[in-house]
């Protein structure tokens, strides 16, 4: 598997890989075998053959508040990210094209890294005071602190790999340069658009911290509907198995499908490889 | 106006109201007697919840929790994170395969994984403990001792695939004359590993330190999902203590000052987290 | 009136004059080409005629209408970028056709002008791929086919030979220099290249440190540098200029006294020859006037039939000439004498650069 010079370095090398292979792969094949497994062999660690049976998915599927809450999720993050990309489109463009915003860049950065912990206090009080609780807007306002400095960050980092002779190009063609930024450098970035989309759902997806303090029986989103599994102790576990992977099957293969574009992102453009 | 001025409005009006008036508020806040419990008696009280943050034993152990955590998972994913990068990148078959396999972790959402461990590695029902019990040792996981080093490996299990990332693509756009020519100079692997790529690296590694790190403060998710803090307050982090003060005691001003805090510490540790890497690298 | 008029026009980024006060009058269907190092203001000229940056002070007029305050998309001009600027998302066709969809034209005239172009320009089979899937002479062809179907006032070309090896570079020349015949067009060209500048340019306009040195025909800058600068950077190999000083009997160089020349006794001057025009003196061939010196040969650069002579005069100036490889009996080290026609000689006033 290697190309190491000798036959020691190639052996510890494959042990290696396959010991992390097994390390990262045993909880999925293990979450995955909890959620099929006979809810009474719920609790014994030491049965892993048995009969599949499909009861805990079909109890979170027709007895549970799962549905709505993967609905909840879903919407939570899709509007985030339809907002972001609005919002965080244009500005990522101004940032990397005009003069006057290298502070802009640093502050985008300083946003996405605010710790959580000062603005949940702020946003409680306020969702609270509005009678917000419990409501998906307050959620998505929530995410969006987090989602849309991202999703600016990425953007710069694509829209700065973009020649600027593009633009100028269809300045001279005859569009105004706003023209020029939705019909030539926006379809330029298709595939850093879809990236940062991606990565900004999977965020907003993802989120416990501001989804547990916000949300209600409502609009609870998918992690803390898990979370709240726990309290039930053994005889849930094959139910909260068939909702960890609901919740992290549709994110790893979104996610599979923006890998090459990831690192590009995250670097912003702050980082050149 | 000018159009960069229009474009960036959406963002600004956006960011305003959820970021800095919020930030704002609870600048605010941190000055205030503020309880949920007695909203009809919220009064100004100067630099109080301060005082009493900055000397309250739970805070700044909390906070040593926290920084034990942040150093400590931080120190073990670049370690892993960077062999993993030089291993997966001398993969001659599959290494497309290994490599997506590899970065799954750092997808899924925090509270399934520390789910996930918490009953993997459960003393009564866990399958790691179980077998660990068959070869003849005891593991209290969660335990007085262990608690927050099991923290701390459930975070090097989701994110050390991001310092993989990063390093993979540091590594696969290093330019390759370097490395040849070290070949030709008969340079050993463990002279080229630290003279060539670990110096080209740097800039790499220090962006991916400094993300990483910064993300680690934030660590509630595993906590929440384990030890809830336990046991005692061995494994109360920074978040959980904000969260707890905020949202369990209803102590708002307190946790608002708790949470201005947090972000001094983080600045100061960025700012010095720069400076020693600019110093680095004029040196070499 | 001049067809395209720059009056005064400066450009300063960030406190940093780029531009300074250039005048330049561009007749209808000429071929300029602006010529000079890199850094020297040319790309900025060319950019503030298109409108892709803002005039800091000046006018720019367009077929007498002034454009100096109007945006790219009114100036009814065409540019070929460096790098093609190809939008990349586009079919060749779309790419095309880009321009005149801004026109609001029908389908069907955007359709028929882009397939004459595309004929014209040989691209009739690519145009539906995209400009990824194109070799590099293609898509430089498809930034071409892209200008010329909008038949714009002007055509402006931003060293848009530079991407290309240097087999497609001869042959693009030819083809532009062929096509700016047969559209009649007013272009613009801006190049490092004095080769390209040479062989294309109806006028050259020699640019340096932000101002125009030179404006005329490719004859004109190699025949009558019009400053020092000018001279040193047409021609290879270089010019080779020495210091002199004006005396009654005339121009006393390190290489002794030279022809009588103009200006006062006592001006410091520079004094400039071309490799060519130094002559190899053999017993058979007959000689113009002018006086001779020895000279060491140093490294010797075959070039086919000819020879470019690194030499060193007796009194250390080091020198280069371009003779006949046939006439060249001495070998490297040894010494040869060399003729200075004092009809070739350029005198440059040493304060000033300028030709006397």
């Amino acid at each position: 598997m290697f190309d190491y010079p000798n036959l020691g370095a190639r052996v510890a090398a494959t042990i290696a890989i396959i010991l992390a292979l097994f390390l990262v792969l045993f909880p999925f094949v293990w979450v995955f075998l909890e959620s099929i497994k006979p809810p009474e062999l719920g609790a014994r660690p030491d049965v892993w053959v048995f009969t599949p049976s499909w009861a805990n998915w079909q109890e979170v599927a027709f007895e549970s508040d799962v549905p709505l809450n993967i609905a909840n999720s879903f919407f939570v993050a899709a509007v985030t990210v339809l907002i972001s990309l609005l919002c965080g489109a244009p500005a990522a463009y101004a940032f990397s094209r005009f003069r006057g915003f290298s502070g802009a860049r640093y502050g985008i950065l300083g946003a996405e890294m605010m710790p959580p912990a000062i603005l949940i206090l702020p946003f409680f009080l306020l969702l609270y005071h509005l009678q917000l609780i419990d409501s998906r807007i307050g959620v998505i306002a929530a995410h969006l602190t987090f989602v849309l400095p991202v999703v600016t960050w990425f953007l710069i980092g694509f829209f700065d790999e973009v020649p600027k002779d593009l633009e100028s190009q269809a300045m001279i063609d005859g569009f105004t340069r706003f023209q020029a930024f939705y019909l030539v450098i926006l379809p330029a970035v298709r595939p850093g658009l879809a990236a940062a989309a991606v990565f900004g759902f999977v965020l907003s997806w993802n989120d416990l911290f501001y989804a547990l303090l916000l949300t209600g029986s409502e609009s609870r989103t998918l992690p803390v509907a898990i979370a709240g599994f726990w309290t039930f102790r053994g005889i849930e576990m094959g139910k909260m198995a068939v909702a960890i992977l609901i919740a992290i099957i549709p994110v790893l293969i979104l996610s599979h499908s923006i890998q090459k574009h990831l690192i590009r992102g995250i670097g912003g453009g702050a980082v050149k490889y | 106006m000018h159009l960069k001025y229009k474009m960036i409005v959406p963002l600004v009006l956006v960011l305003s109201a959820i970021m800095l008036y919020p930030l704002a508020f609870s600048g605010w806040l941190s000055f205030q007697d503020y309880r949920l419990t007695r909203i009809d008696e919220v009064h100004p009280v100067g630099l109080e919840n301060y005082r009493f943050v900055a000397t309250d034993p739970a805070f700044l152990n909390a906070m040593r929790n926290t920084l034990t955590f942040v150093f400590g998972a931080v120190t073990l994913e670049l370690i892993l994170g960077l062999s993993l990068a030089l291993l997966v990148q001398r993969l001659r078959i599959m290494r497309g395969f290994v490599r997506s396999i590899l970065l799954a972790p750092m997808f899924i959402t925090p509270i399934a994984v520390g789910l996930m461990f918490r009953f993997l590695l459960s003393s009564e029902i866990g399958v790691v403990s179980h077998y660990l019990g068959l070869l003849g040792l005891s593991v209290d996981w969660f335990g007085p001792q262990m608690a927050l080093l099991t923290i701390i490996l459930i975070d090097v299990w989701q994110w050390t695939p991001f310092m993989l990332l990063m390093f993979l693509a540091g590594l696969e756009a290093l330019p390759k004359a370097p490395f040849e020519a070290a070949r030709v100079d008969g340079a050993g692997p463990w002279l080229t590993f630290s003279r060539i790529t670990l110096p080209m690296l740097m800039p790499v590694i220090v962006v991916a330190l400094i993300i990483r790190a910064l993300d680690a403060f934030k660590v509630f998710e595993y906590v929440f999902a384990t030890t809830r803090g336990g046991p005692g307050d061995q494994t109360v982090t920074i978040m959980y203590f904000i969260y707890q003060t905020g949202f369990r005691f209803f102590r708002m001003g307190e946790a608002a000052a708790a949470a201005v805090m947090l972000i001094a510490v983080i600045l100061v540790l960025v700012v010095a987290l720069v400076k020693f890497s600019k110093i680095d690298r004029s040196k070499g | 009136m001049a067809f395209v008029g720059l009056e005064g026009l400066s450009k300063a980024f960030q406190g940093v004059e780029v531009l300074d006060s250039i005048d330049l009058d561009i007749e209808r269907g000429d071929f300029t080409v602006l010529l000079g190092p890199s850094g020297c203001g040319k790309s900025t000229t060319l950019r503030l005629i298109a409108g892709l940056d803002s005039v800091s002070r000046g006018r720019i007029t367009i077929d007498g209408r002034d454009v100096t305050a109007l945006e790219p998309r009114l100036r009814d001009i065409a540019m070929v970028f460096q790098n093609y600027a190809l939008y990349p998302t586009m079919t060749v066709e779309q790419n095309m056709g880009f321009g005149l969809k801004a026109q609001k034209l029908p389908t069907e005239t955007i359709q028929s002008k882009v397939g004459e172009a595309a004929e014209l320009l040989g691209l009739t089979d690519f145009l539906d791929r995209r400009p990824g899937a194109l070799s590099g002479g293609q898509q430089q062809r498809v930034a071409i086919g892209r200008a010329i179907v909008r038949e714009p006032k002007l055509f402006l070309f931003d060293e848009p030979l530079s991407n290309l090896d240097a087999k497609l570079r001869a042959g693009m020349r030819e083809e532009i220099k062929h096509l700016h015949q047969r559209l009649d067009a007013t272009t613009i060209y801006v190049t490092h290249d004095q080769e390209e500048a040479m062989t294309m340019a109806d006028r050259i306009v020699i640019m340096n440190g932000g101002q125009i040195e030179q404006i005329g025909t490719p004859e004109d800058i190699y025949f009558r540098p019009a400053t020092r600068m000018v001279a040193s950077f047409i021609g290879s190999p270089e010019m080779n200029i020495f210091a002199g000083t004006m005396t009654d009997n005339g121009i006393d160089t390190g290489l002794g006294i030279l022809t009588k020349g103009p200006g006062a006794v006592g001006t410091k001057l520079q004094v400039g020859i071309r490799p060519d025009d130094l002559q190899l003196v053999t017993e058979d061939k007959k000689l113009p006037e002018g006086p001779t010196i020895d000279c060491r040969i140093g490294l010797v650069e075959l070039l086919g039939p000819r020879a470019i002579l690194h030499l060193r005069a007796p009194d250390e100036t080091e020198l280069t000439a371009v003779v006949s490889y046939e006439d060249l009996k001495a070998a490297s080290g040894e010494t040869a004498r060399f003729l200075i026609p004092s009809s070739a000689l350029h005198i440059f006033d040493d304060a000033t650069g300028e030709r006397l």
